[in-house]
């Protein structure tokens, strides 16, 4: 099972293939609903170079972040599945969460170089891989901010990649 | 019932609210089991990730999903028993207390109704602030019952689940293959599969609801019925799988049930895509 430490190379993604089973660990972003579009904001109006969020070769966890845990939200949503293209291209690698995604998505990621990976929904599993937390951006939004986490062996299947879909 | 009893009933509620959110029933240990003696690869692997994170939740107390839910009160009562508004409020308090025990996720919206509706003033820190869904409350045949289901109803369940109309023609096929159309959708796309279907049917959208969360209370994995094997069957044919990542166990079983019916031709439907952690519920004997 290949091992994944992020923030990864253009390298360490573009081998990756559909079906792949995969580790995660290092530090990732978690967001959701709330806060990508926000953050697509920010890199629209150029804000996001100095607000210390750096997301080249990142990975965003679409998730929650509680005293419950974390755990994959559907990435199908609005909110989530729109804003993949300009959080690839400002340097996100991989979409990591759960649920299909539209064709034209798959095709947009094969574009900008970034993977999407399912993860199950195990959250007890998951809240006892945490090595640290914190709140990267609009801690206002409570659960739904975007925060900062240390991770080690996350379990995920790569969904989308080089434009082919397990669920084509 | 004196102070002492009220106490006593808050913290058993508090507890079965816990154990809703974290237990799975053992029958729902011997589905998985079954569905993973004959499937792909990876979603063998992707049921053993459930099948092991509800072990140590339930080992731990802890919540089986962070989507902890919402919590859905049904309260069953026979003739011989009573309930009044201080063991309402204890019931209640029961639920906040559990909630901080589980511990709930913290997302009670904040504000008037446009502000909830625009989630515009943020989320209540405390995860005490979530308000249940109205009571439901069934008047039952068995004189001495008094006994509540707490079910906590998760967000991606809710997404795709639907009520509407079916028009029947005299035909329990139709409406069977209406269900069975709306399934497969709503679990292609729902991501937390494989999914228990909880299906109710009734004569109006409430009551298509209130016997759809009757079947998540009432239904079990190792008894089913003809027509629960057949959806679950012919929702298993699209071959979605375990996490959507396709398998022949996209369904481990159909929850239905009917309720009385109008003299009419339409029957109201309403089928909700349980996740691969639900239906969370636990039941008190009051």
């Amino acid at each position: 099972m290949k091992e994944l430490r992020f923030p990864v190379s253009e390298e360490d993604i573009k081998g990756l293939k559909v079906r792949e089973q995969i580790l995660i660990s290092g530090r990732i972003f978690c967001g959701r609903d709330a806060v990508l579009p926000k953050i697509a904001g920010m890199i629209n109006d150029g804000s996001i170079k100095e607000s210390g969020i750096d997301l080249n070769g990142g990975l965003i966890f679409h998730t929650a972040v509680s005293p419950a845990g974390v755990g994959p939200t559907s990435s199908n949503k609005f909110e989530i599945e729109s804003t993949m293209e300009i959080l690839s291209h400002a340097g996100i690698r991989m979409h990591l969460g759960k649920g299909a995604l539209k064709k034209e998505t798959a095709e947009m990621l094969k574009r900008e170089g970034a993977v999407y990976a399912v993860i199950p929904p195990v959250t007890a599993l998951l809240t006892d891989r945490i090595k640290s937390r914190r709140v990267a951006a609009f801690g206002e939004l409570g659960m739904e901010a975007l925060y900062e986490l240390e991770v080690y062996d996350y379990p995920a299947v790569i969904a989308i990649a080089g434009g082919e879909s397990i669920y084509e | 019932m004196n102070e002492t009893g009220l106490k006593e009933l808050t913290e058993a509620v508090a507890d079965t609210l816990v154990r809703a959110g974290s237990v799975f029933p053992p029958d729902r240990y011997g589905a998985y089991a079954r569905a993973m003696e004959d499937d792909t690869e990876l979603s063998v692997w992707a049921m053993k990730q459930i099948v092991d994170n509800a072990k140590v939740a339930e080992k731990n107390r802890s919540p089986l999903c962070d989507d902890t839910g919402i919590p859905h009160l049904l309260l069953q009562i026979g003739k011989n028993r009573s309930i009044n508004g201080d063991m309402l409020e204890a019931i209640y308090e029961g639920v906040r207390s559990g909630l901080k025990k589980l511990p709930g996720r913290p997302m009670a919206v904040k504000g008037d109704d446009k502000q909830r509706i625009e989630q515009s003033e943020g989320l209540m820190e405390d995860p005490a602030g979530l308000v249940p869904a109205p009571l439901s409350m069934e008047y039952v045949d068995d004189e001495e019952r008094l006994r509540l289901y707490i079910l906590m109803q998760g967000g991606g369940p809710e997404i795709r689940a639907k009520t509407y109309r079916v028009f029947h023609r005299h035909s329990l096929d139709t409406v069977l293959e209406e269900i069975i159309q709306w399934a497969r959708e709503s679990v292609s796309q729902l991501g937390c599969s494989p999914c228990t279907l909880a299906v109710g049917i009734g004569r109006s959208h409430f009551e298509a609801s209130a016997m759809m969360l009757r079947a998540m209370t009432e239904g079990r994995y190792d008894v089913q019925n003809e027509c629960e094997k057949r959806i679950t069957a012919a929702v298993n044919e699209s071959n979605t799988g375990a996490l959507g990542l396709g398998g022949k166990n996209s369904v481990l079983a159909t929850f239905m049930k009917t309720g009385p019916q109008r003299a009419s031709g339409v029957r109201i439907v309403c089928m909700r895509p349980c996740c691969c952690f639900e239906p969370r519920v636990a039941m008190l004997d009051l």
